[in-house]
C-alpha cells in the first residue's frame, strides 16, 4: 500500500498554491537555522516544518519535486510501519483483523489529507507519526531512553504544528490506562512542557483562527461565519467540534459539511457517499458491541489481549475527543488523521472481537455478511485514494501553466520557478477525460 | 475455517493486489493501467481544460494556430484549431492561456469565433473572445 500510494504521490507535480511560496522562501533562507527561527512570532509557529522544508531543499541538489516526494514518502512509510506494528497479530483471525484495519487506515477520510496535500512536506502527516510513535513508546517496556524518546517527539511535534498536543494526550491516555512505558516523572516533564507550550502558543503568539469550514449543508468563509455567528465560543464552535467528532466515526459531515445533505437537496446522492457511510456506520458499530463488551464485568476474562484493546479503545477515545476539540475554530478532516489512525487501530480490535465470539451457525453467516461488505467497501475507499491523487495530480498540473506570467521578481527566484514549472509540467497525468465516468461517482472525491 | 474471518480478509485482499500491481507495474517499467492517459493534441488538450498539457505542448513546439484532429467523443468536429475548441467546449480560461502562449486572431478568425461564441451563448467565453478584437475588426454580424 505504501509502494502504491507513493508511486502516486510521485506522480503528482509539486503544489502551487500555499506551496510554492514556501520553496522560493526555502531557496532564499540562508541557512537551516535561520529558516527555523523566522517562525518564531508567527501566526502559524512551525518552525520545525520551516526547517524541514529548507533542509530539503538544500539536499535536494536541484531534484526539489524527487526531495519533497521522497520525504513524504518516507513519512507515509513510517506512518504505515508504525501502525501494523501496533496490531497484535498471533493468529489467523488477528491477520484478518489487520488486513480489514489497514483498510480502514488507509481509506479514512482523515487519511486524504495526509497524501493529498503537501506544502511542500505535508504538515499533518509528522503528527501521525509521532502520535503513532507516543503509543508505542507507551506500550513498551520502561527504559531512560524511552523517557527521552517521549519527550524528544512531544517537542518536535509542537514545533512542527499545535496538533502536537495530541503526542502528549496519546501519553496520558496510555498511561491513565496503565501502560507504564513512560514514567510518571517524565510524564511530568512533557506536561510541563505543554503548558508552557501552551501559554507561549495562546498568549504571545497570534493563532489563526480565521478559516472557510463547513456548517450543515452550506461552506462559509471566514466573513461569512463572523458574520453569521459573532465572535467567541457560539453554537458554531461547538457544531465545528462535534462535526469533527462524526467525521472520524461516520465519514460525515466532511470538512464540517453534511456533503450527503447537500448532495440530497441537489437531488442526486452518488454511490460513493453511501459507501462511505455504510462502511463506516458498520465499523464504528462492530468497535461499539467490541466497547460494550470490554465494559462488562467478567465476560472477557480469558481474552488475552483484554487490557490492550481497553487501552487502545481509551487512547483512541482521548485522542477523538481531543482532535475535535482542537478543531473548533473550523473543522478539516485532515486534522483528526491522528484520531483517525486510532479509529483504524480498535477497528482492528472490533473486527477481531467479532471473529472471535460468533459461535452459532446462523450468527456466523450473518457476521461473514456484515464483514463481507464492511470490507468491500473500505477495499473500494482504499483504491479510490489512488483517484484522489490521480485528481489531484491533473488539478497541480494545470495549476502551473498559469505561473508563467506570475513569476517572481529577483534572478534566483524567477529560475527557480521557472525549473520547477518546466519539470512540472514535463509529469505526465492522466486527464479526467480518459477516466470512466463512474470512477468519480464510486470512488472519494476532493471535498 | 473460520467463514467470517475470510470474508473480512478477501476484500482487503483485492486492495491490497490492487496496490501491489501499481508497483509491480512501476517496478518493471511500465505505466500501471490505473495511472495511463494517453496523447493529446492541442486541440484536444484545449477542448479537455487541460491547461497543463496546452501550456507544456506550446513550449514543446505545437502552433497555437494551427489545426489538430479531434477524437469523436471530444467534440462534435473532427479538427479545429485551440482556440476554436476552447470557444466550443465554452472554455474562457483556455482562451486566455492560449492567448498568452502566443494564439493569435486576425480580422477574420476573430469574426469567426465570435460567431461560434454566439452560437454557444456563453457569456465567459463571449467576453474572452471580445477582449483580444482586433482594431480592425467590424461589428459582428453572424449568419443565422
Amino acid at each position: 500500500m505504501a509502494g502504491s500510494l507513493g508511486y502516486g504521490l510521485l506522480r503528482v507535480p509539486l503544489q502551487v498554491q500555499d506551496s510554492l511560496p514556501k520553496i522560493v522562501e526555502a531557496g532564499r533562507s540562508p541557512g537551516v537555522w535561520a529558516s527555523f527561527t523566522s517562525e518564531i512570532g508567527t501566526t502559524d509557529f512551525r518552525p520545525l516544518w520551516m526547517a524541514e522544508t529548507k533542509l530539503l531543499f538544500d539536499l535536494s541538489g536541484g531534484h526539489v519535486h524527487i526531495a519533497y516526494k521522497a520525504f513524504h514518502i518516507a513519512l507515509l512509510v513510517a506512518a504505515l510501519g508504525l501502525f501494523v506494528a501496533a496490531l497484535r497479530i498471533e493468529t489467523g483471525v488477528d491477520l484478518a483483523a489487520s488486513l480489514f484495519a489497514l483498510s480502514v487506515f488507509v481509506g479514512s477520510n482523515t487519511f486524504t489529507g495526509l497524501v493529498k496535500e503537501a506544502t511542500p512536506v505535508n504538515v499533518y502527516l509528522p503528527i501521525v507519526v509521532f502520535v503513532l510513535l507516543a503509543i508505542h513508546l507507551s506500550r513498551s517496556r520502561h527504559a531512560w531512553w524511552v523517557d527521552a524518546a517521549a519527550m524528544l517527539i512531544f517537542i518536535a511535534a509542537c514545533l512542527t504544528l499545535e496538533s502536537g498536543v495530541l503526542v502528549w494526550v496519546a501519553l496520558v491516555a496510555g498511561r491513565i490506562a496503565g501502560r507504564r512505558g513512560v514514567s510518571d516523572r517524565a510524564l511530568l516533564c512533557v506536561t510541563a512542557l505543554m503548558v508552557v507550550y501552551l501559554v507561549v502558543r495562546l498568549t504571545m503568539l497570534p493563532l489563526d483562527t480565521q478559516n472557510a469550514s463547513g456548517y450543515l449543508a452550506e461552506r462559509l468563509e471566514a466573513e461569512q461565519i463572523r458574520e453569521r455567528f459573532g465572535a467567541g465560543l457560539s453554537r458554531f464552535s461547538i457544531y465545528t467540534v462535534l462535526a469533527s467528532i462524526f467525521s472520524v466515526l461516520f465519514s460525515e459531515p466532511r470538512d464540517g459539511t453534511i456533503v450527503m445533505l447537500r448532495a440530497w437537496e441537489a437531488g442526486d446522492i452518488p454511490p460513493r457517499m453511501w459507501i462511505n457511510i455504510a462502511s463506516s456506520v458498520i465499523t464504528t458499530v462492530l468497535i461499539g458491541i467490541a466497547a460494550w463488551r470490554l465494559s462488562r464485568s467478567g465476560t472477557v476474562v480469558a481474552e488475552p489481549h483484554r487490557d490492550d484493546m481497553r487501552a487502545d479503545v481509551i487512547v483512541f477515545g482521548a485522542l477523538l475527543a481531543a482532535s475535535g476539540v482542537a478543531s473548533f475554530a473550523y473543522a478539516k478532516d485532515v486534522i483528526m488523521s491522528s484520531a483517525g489512525a486510532c479509529y483504524a487501530l480498535v477497528a482492528f480490535w472490533g473486527v477481531r472481537d467479532a471473529l472471535i465470539r460468533v459461535r452459532r451457525v446462523g450468527a456466523t453467516i450473518a457476521m461473514a455478511a456484515i464483514l463481507l461488505a464492511a470490507s468491500s467497501l473500505w477495499a473500494v475507499r482504499v483504491i479510490g485514494m489512488h483517484h484522489v491523487l490521480r485528481s489531484q495530480a491533473f488539478a497541480f498540473h494545470n495549476d502551473w501553466a498559469e505561473m508563467r506570467d506570475h513569476l517572481p521578481d529577483d534572478p534566483a527566484g524567477h529560475r527557480l520557478v521557472s525549473v520547477l514549472r518546466t519539470d512540472a509540467l514535463s509529469r505526465p497525468v492522466v486527464n479526467p477525460w480518459f477516466i470512466p465516468r463512474w470512477a468519480d461517482r464510486v470512488f472519494d472525491i476532493d471535498y | 475455517m473460520n467463514l467470517p474471518a475470510v470474508c473480512v480478509a478477501i476484500p482487503a485482499l483485492v486492495a491490497v493486489s490492487f496496490c501491489g500491481a501499481v508497483v509491480g507495474a512501476a517496478m518493471f517499467g511500465y505505466t500501471p493501467t490505473f495511472w495511463e492517459g494517453g496523447p493529446l493534441t492541442l486541440a484536444e488538450a484545449a477542448a479537455l481544460r487541460d491547461q497543463g498539457e496546452v501550456a507544456r505542448l506550446i513550449e514543446a513546439g505545437a502552433d497555437p494556430n494551427g489545426e489538430f484532429a479531434l477524437r469523436p467523443d471530444v467534440l462534435s468536429v473532427s479538427r479545429a484549431t485551440p482556440l476554436e475548441a476552447a470557444v466550443l467546449a465554452r472554455r474562457a480560461e483556455i482562451v486566455e492561456l492560449l492567448m498568452h502562449e502566443g494564439a493569435a486572431v486576425d480580422e477574420r478568425t476573430w469574426h469567426r469565433l465570435r460567431c461560434v461564441a454566439n452560437e454557444i451563448g456563453e457569456g465567459d467565453v463571449i467576453d474572452a473572445i471580445n477582449a483580444y478584437r482586433p482594431a480592425t475588426a467590424t461589428a459582428v454580424s453572424c449568419p443565422q
